[in-house]
């Protein structure tokens, strides 16, 4: 860092070449530094200065002029920064040069340079030199200097800083010292430099790495990684009140990066090394601390052992494992002990970890080498009577007073199964006899959910479901692994989140927004095991209030709305689970499909539709000329289409449900219109979006008289009516509610039209023939037996222009199942069409 | 040397954009950009003065570490700032803001501040995305935003500056939790409770130094 600009080079002294890129000028410098080889108050600026000039040649050198190198070698100028080093002058002057030594290593290129700079010792006497390491800045500047040289490591340019015939690697060990500073900064930086010089791959300097470093290394490196699941247990047990959050969540945080860390260590292929980390991870954390912690009551612990933990943060560690680690020969150790319990329980030794839970300063190495050896020394005393790990893992799905050990239980199963390390050629879980059983309680489980009391909350649900079908619907279109009996007590279960639902949709005022909301929710946000895995809040027992600000799916419902919410995500998730088992495809969710709307930009052949004309006057008071069109599910206004006449291109399009229509006691001509942001729409923002509050659209609308204002409002309002009728009649039919039969929308609207299509496309699908009504109730049909079992039909369904822009009003319905077949449908002309216009691309969207 | 806070910034983007030279530029004004020697570096403090209150920015560059997960993920979680810089003369590197901004969004506390940075303004000629577009990218995602010139200087140090001044405020306004170092900011020694006789190094040198 230099913060001065200093003013004229070199105080005034002497003559200096005028071009500072030059040899003449290094040749300055280098006089500068002879008479100035003692570091004094007085010179200290300008040795930093020449310092830095030096190095700016250097670089300029490497790009430009190689007699710039040859002469800095042949003077051993590197030498010069050593010299100025080892005088004690400070922090400033140290920095300085830390500073100027790493713009040097960073930006020389040339290999040749390189090794110029590299070919004498000095690098390696300024990595071994005593910095004084408390000042935090000396540290980071120093740190980086060894980062950046180990971005320089190759295979040649490895033997410049590992001597193998001193054994002597000084920037790895210097850098290991600080692997677990308390700056995180400096801790990342170390551990970059390590998976640096791992991955050279010179194998005299692995083999010293291994036999001199790698066990007090890793040793290390276990142990701290145990003292913080200790910590984070501690947390989870003393914040029952939710109270030390952020803490709780730094903690699994620094797990996550620790995991990460050997992961990426296994991921560098090196098998001397891994087998040492592996060896040390296995004896000295995953078996004494993750494994037994799972049945630590039947572990005899003697004083001095190690604190366990609780089983929830065990089954949590463990997961985050499975999810992250895929390292064959440590993942199948761990699941080997997990489910083939031969009565032959490993026991952890009998070591002396008395203090083990704070972090020592003070213990010498031979402590370290002694406490290492005992520990790994594994008894294996047969003891027979216990419960093996598998049963207690499976015992966590049993319905229980709520789900707080159930959820951990299914995120291991459900990271064991998709694990690559033991799944090779197939799921492990297919070679075993308890596959039926683990089946057997997934189904319980969800029946159980399905109650309407259930204490069971929506991300349990959501995981069991994906657990199930990981389970019990392999990939290739085999029979699905549930038997009859299995089959019914789904379709029970689902009867029964239908029914619940139901009650809602019935005493529910939002029951249209609710469940649009959820259905979108789950469509946008699939559950993602590795997220949520990362959410600390979930290591906390099941609460109800949404005041400790954990989402609502990863806790329990707090009053009606969120029951009704609750309500509905279960049974779109059981809905969506009936459809996986049975290998149908969706077609009734969500109500509205994007593609069936009409879009900004879109051109529309407005020939016989009812315009209103009007001026949108926006907030800012922008007025716009624009045409009113209300289809029956959108509002749209439009602007004439200046290239054909009669028809009109999109500018703005809302849904008719979300519209808000006011008049105004002033002007009979003028209309308040407001269209909220409602979850249906195409630009709904989520939470986060800072626009998530606003409306789409706030405007009044002026008409050319007060008649077609009347007109229009009328419309609007009866309108929104009708739309939301319309998906609350979908919904009902979903639901099996009987609700009496909305009016059809007027006949050549297209809606109609696209309803139409795809009752057509879905019923030529599954080769049935068409119902007699192509209108809305069509598309609305639920399928009699949803576990029947049917053909796989991956299909999408799109509107797209047809490859003949000539003739605009054709529709060429696109059927992609799996994206390999293309099936047109030509749809006969209607009044209103939409050409969508958009580069490239066959096919729009998948339902 | 005191100061009353230390922000930890990253500073991300596509390879070549000119993270290393906006660091050096900024932290080091000495090294001017004569004779087209461009000169970078991978880290950098500097103080700067906020609200009459002298601050430390410390600058990491996360550059050719990529490869490693662990890597990228700890340096996010440890920042209380983000520099997301593009180069506006190459659209790819504008066209992967997104992915960049994912990562961070993932993997950082949810109040670092981040600044989006369209770099090499100095090259209007061979320009590729418009400011409108860079304004529109940082609106749409809450970001702020600034062109810069790592060659000229143009708008380095308010770029910094700015970034710096935001994250000031969200402490004045509590949001950050600043005795959480794990954040990326630092209180300085004299907001340390007066009992701390050591230097707040001392200990953890000491720390690492007994291992291994
Ligand atoms: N004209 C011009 N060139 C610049 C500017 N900033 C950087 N450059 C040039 O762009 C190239 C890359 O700059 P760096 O700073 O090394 O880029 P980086 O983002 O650090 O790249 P990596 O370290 O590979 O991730 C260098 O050749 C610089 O000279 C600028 O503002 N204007
Ligand atoms: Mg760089």
């Amino acid at each position: 860092m230099f913060r001065s600009r200093s003013g004229s080079w070199f105080g005034g002294s002497g003559s200096k070449p005028k071009n500072p890129h030059s040899l003449e000028h290094l040749k300055y410098l280098y006089n500068v530094m002879i008479k100035n080889q003692t570091v004094s108050e007085s010179n200290r600026s300008l040795l930093v200065e020449s310092l830095r000039s030096i190095t700016e040649i250097l670089i300029w050198g490497d790009q430009n002029d190689s007699s710039v190198f040859d002469f800095f070698l042949e003077k051993n100028m590197l030498s010069f920064f050593l010299r100025i080093m080892k005088q004690k002058c400070g922090s400033f002057v140290c920095v300085q040069l830390l500073q100027t030594l790493n713009i040097l290593f960073e930006n020389i290129r040339n290999e040749t340079s390189l090794y110029y700079l590299l070919s004498n010792n000095h690098v390696n006497c300024i990595i071994v030199h005593k910095f004084d390491f408390s000042d935090e800045e000396v540290m980071a500047y120093y740190i980086s200097f060894l980062k950046t040289l180990s971005l320089k490591l190759n295979v040649h340019t490895i033997h410049f800083f590992f001597n193998e015939n001193t054994n002597d690697f000084p920037l790895y060990t210097e850098a290991i010292k600080f692997f677990n500073h308390s700056e995180s900064m400096v801790r990342i930086a170390v551990r970059t430099l390590t998976l640096n010089v791992y991955k050279v791959g010179d194998e005299a300097m692995l083999n010293f790495i291994r036999d001199r470093t790698a066990a007090p290394y890793f040793s290390n490196l276990v142990w701290f990684i145990g003292n913080h699941i200790v910590e984070l247990d501690n947390c989870v047990r003393a914040d029952a009140d939710h109270q030390s959050r952020g803490r709780l969540s730094d903690l699994v945080a620094e797990h996550l990066d620790h995991i990460h860390y050997v992961n990426d260590i296994l991921c560098l292929s090196i098998d001397n090394l891994n087998e040492v980390l592996v060896e040390q991870l296995f004896q000295r954390l995953l078996l004494p601390l993750y494994i037994n912690s799972l049945n630590k009551g039947q572990i005899q612990t003697k004083s001095g052992d190690r604190p366990m933990v609780s089983r929830v943060v065990s089954l949590f560690l463990l997961s985050q494992i499975f999810l992250i680690i895929h390292h064959k020969p440590l993942v199948v150790t761990i699941l080997k002990l997990l489910i083939n319990f031969e009565g032959n329980q490993i026991m952890p030794s009998g070591s002396n970890h008395e203090s083990s839970v704070a972090i020592e300063d003070n213990i010498t190495d031979e402590e370290k080498e002694q406490r290492m050896s005992s520990s790994t020394a594994v008894s294996s005393n047969s003891t027979s009577n216990l419960t093996s790990h598998l049963e207690t893992i499976l015992d966590c799905l049993d319905p229980a007073e709520n789900d707080y050990e159930a959820l951990f239980g299914l995120s291991l199963l459900y990271a064991m199964g998709q694990n690559r390390g033991v799944n090779e050629d197939q799921p492990f879980w297919n070679t075993t006899e308890w596959k039926s059983i683990l089946i057997a309680k997934l189904v319980l489980l969800l029946t159980s959910a399905c109650q309407m009391t259930s204490k069971i909350r929506p991300v349990t649900v959501d995981l069991a479901i994906n657990l199930l079908i990981a389970v019990a619907i392999p990939n290739p279109p085999n029979h699905h692994g549930l038997d009859d009996k299995n089959l019914a007590v789904l379709e029970q279960a689902k009867e029964e989140s239908i029914m619940v639902a139901r009650t809602f949709f019935k005493s529910e005022d939002m029951f249209l927004e609710l469940f649009e909301a959820e259905v979108n929710e789950i469509i946008k946000r699939p559950l993602q095991v590795e997220y949520l895995l990362q959410d600390s809040s979930i290591l906390l027992p099941p609460t109800g209030t949404p005041m400790t600000g954990i989402e609502f799916t990863k806790r329990l419902p707090c009053g009606e709305v969120e029951r009704a919410r609750r309500a509905i995500r279960v049974f779109v998730l059981m809905r969506r689970l009936s459809l996986a088992i049975s290998e149908e495809v969706e077609t009734q969710l969500p109500l509205v499909c994007v593609q069936q709307c009409i879009k900004i930009s879109d051109i529309l052949d407005l020939n016989n539709s009812d315009l209103i004309a009007c001026t949108v006057v926006n907030r800012e008071g922008t007025r716009l000329r624009r045409f009113l069109v209300i289809d029956p599910i959108q509002l749209i206004l439009v602007e004439p289409d200046s290239r054909r006449l009669g028809w009109g291109v999109a500018k703005f399009v809302g849904f008719l449900q979300d519209v808000e229509v006011t008049g105004d006691k002033d002007d009979s001509r003028c209309l308040h219109v407001t269209v909220h942001n409602s979850p249906t729409s195409t630009t709904f923002l989520s939470d986060r979006s800072p626009a998530h509050r606003l409306p789409q659209l706030a405007a009044r609308f002026v008409f050319d008289d007060h008649i077609r204002c009347m007109a229009a409002k009328q419309r609007l309002s009866k309108g929104r009516i009708k739309a939301r009728q319309r998906k609350m009649h979908l919904i009902g039919k979903i639901l099996d509610v009987n609700t009496s039969t909305p009016s059809s929308p007027p006949p050549g609207t297209l809606h109609a039209l696209r309803q139409d299509s795809i009752a057509r496309t879905r019923h030529a699908l599954l080769g049935r023939g068409v119902p007699g009504n192509l209108g809305i109730s069509a598309a609305g049909t639920a399928f009699p037996s949803p576990f029947g079992i049917r053909p796989i039909v991956r299909c999408s369904c799109v509107l797209q222009t047809s490859s003949n822009n000539s003739n605009p009003s054709t529709f060429t319905l696109v059927r992609a199942p799996l994206g390999v077949v293309s099936h047109h449908v030509i749809i006969s002309r209607s009044s209103i069409s939409s050409m969508r216009i958009r580069p490239n691309s066959k096919i729009l969207g998948q339902v | 040397m005191s100061y009353a806070y230390l922000f930890k910034y990253i500073i991300i983007g596509d390879t070549g954009v000119g993270k290393s030279c906006l660091l050096l530029q900024f932290t080091d004004k000495r090294f001017q950009p004569v004779h087209d020697l461009t000169i970078g570096v991978e880290f950098g403090a500097r103080m700067i003065t906020i609200d009459g209150k002298q601050i430390k920015l410390q600058i990491w560059d996360t550059a050719g570490q990529e490869a490693f997960r662990s890597i990228t993920r700890s340096y996010y979680r440890g920042a209380a700032g983000a520099l997301l810089v593009y180069d506006i003369t190459r659209r790819d590197t504008f066209n992967h803001l997104t992915t960049w901004l994912e990562d961070a969004r993932q993997h950082s506390n949810s109040n670092m501040v981040i600044m989006l940075i369209g770099n090499k303004s100095d090259l209007e000629s061979r320009r590729e995305v418009k400011k409108e577009e860079g304004e529109a990218f940082a609106r749409e995602h809450g970001l702020v935003f600034m062109e810069t010139s790592a060659k000229t200087a143009a708008n380095v140090e308010e770029a910094f500056i700015n970034t710096a001044r935001e994250i000031y405020e969200k402490i004045q306004e509590g949001v950050f939790d600043i005795n959480n170092e794990a954040n990326g900011i630092k209180l300085g020694p004299q907001h340390l409770p007066s009992n701390a006789n050591t230097p707040s190094g001392g200990a953890s040198a000491s720390q690492g130094g007994s291992c291994c």
